[in-house]
């Protein structure tokens, strides 16, 4: 009875935890989401340890205290893909978006000078410079 | 100030020379004046997060110069100039290292055997330099990729508008080098490479990045291994999804 009571408190402790973050919002979206539905089933195996002699049963594991440790390993290396996968997305637009940035701040310096020649009375030499064309960017 | 690149009018431009660095303040200037003075293209030099007068130094020499907020490597900083050539209407972009290796005066015969040849993409070359490891690294890589390419890591080369808007794209920017994986990007869309030898100098200060001690080639090796593999697996799955398409009337 105290292994139930241990494992129990584990699966609320756990739960709980995870619950309070999701809470306090400073996941978006789908981690949210994903978090929610692990928290749930630490929750119910916590709580009811039997559900994983069953789950084994149904499986076909002779030792079934070894599924939930395989099956979590299994979500441990899933999520660690996502999350490398996310950071790669998010490389590139850090270095699209430090591109485009140092590019605008170019243009911006450019355009300042030009102005700053014009007030004083001192345009460039060429004419057309007086306005700084802004061609259709590409792709941000 | 000379030929800096916003007081030029023309909506279709010649040809701008993308040159990134970092901490080059040494030979910069140099190579700034020595491009301007082939008097064929503008000069961009973009500053890699420099710690020293890599940017002022330029901007005194006549060229324009962007910053970068933070260090990009040396293909961000390229990229950086060809996502500027394409904003800017540039037809050629040529492409040189700023520590006096590549030496300007070559431009002139890469534009015009880009123009001539027919190819998107001209390498310079330097056989001379290349060493046996570097030769059995080409073999290996020609090996793996079926790109016909004998220096693949040179930085002196001229792309053509369709190879700038290939390399200005998302699909680009998470390269490192301007090497194999941008020539295997090239050549899955279709476009031509070419090579012409050319007179290059032995790096004047420090060796160079890539090919700088065992441990880093063994790593280049890797990274660029698996970049290989993974671009193979790109090149066959756009192949399978070509083949209905390409037959349909549309």
């Amino acid at each position: 009875m105290t292994s139930q009571l241990t494992s129990a408190a584990i699966g609320i402790l756990l739960a709980g935890a995870i619950l309070y973050l999701v809470r306090r919002d400073h996941m978006h979206g789908s981690y949210a989401l994903w978090w929610l539905a692990i928290a749930a089933a630490i929750l119910i195996l916590g709580v009811f340890p039997p559900v994983i002699d069953w789950l084994g049963q149904v499986s076909g594991i002779s030792y079934p205290p070894i599924l939930p440790i395989i099956v979590g390993i299994g979500m441990i290396l899933i999520r660690m893909l996502r999350t490398d996968i996310d950071r790669s997305r998010q490389e590139r637009q850090l270095r699209r978006l430090a591109q485009k940035l140092a590019i605008l701040e170019q243009e911006l310096g450019a355009a300042r000078r030009e102005a700053s020649n014009v007030a004083a009375g001192n345009p460039s030499r060429n004419r057309s410079a007086q306005v700084i064309p802004l061609p259709k960017s590409g792709d941000a | 100030m000379g030929k800096s690149v916003p007081e030029t009018t023309a909506t279709k431009r010649a040809a701008l020379a993308v040159i990134p660095a970092r901490n080059e303040a040494a030979t910069v200037a140099d190579i700034v004046q020595r491009t301007l003075a082939t008097g064929q293209c503008d000069v961009l030099v973009v500053d890699d997060a420099s710690n020293d007068e890599t940017a002022v130094l330029a901007r005194t020499a006549g060229a324009t110069v962007i910053t970068v907020p933070f260090n990009l490597g040396a293909w961000g900083a390229t990229q950086t100039g060809m996502r500027f050539a394409q904003r800017n209407r540039y037809h050629t972009v040529l492409t040189l290292d700023a520590d006096g290796q590549h030496h300007p005066e070559e431009l002139p015969l890469m534009l015009a055997s880009l123009r001539r040849s027919g190819a998107n993409v001209i390498i310079g070359t330097y056989s001379r330099r290349m060493s046996p490891a570097r030769r059995l690294a080409g073999r290996y890589f020609r090996l793996l990729t079926r790109l016909n390419v004998q220096d693949f890591t040179s930085g002196l080369r001229a792309y053509d508008r369709r190879a700038v808007r290939a390399l200005a794209s998302r699909e680009a920017s998470l390269l490192d080098y301007q090497d194999m994986g941008v020539l295997m990007l090239l050549s899955k869309k279709g476009l031509i490479l070419r090579e012409v030898p050319t007179i290059m100098s032995p790096r004047r200060a420090g060796a160079s990045r890539v090919f700088a001690s065992w441990l880093l080639v063994a790593r280049y090796m890797l990274h660029t291994t698996v970049l290989c593999f993974s671009q193979l697996g790109v090149r066959a799955r756009i192949a399978v999804r070509a083949q209905p398409a390409a037959g349909s009337p549309a």
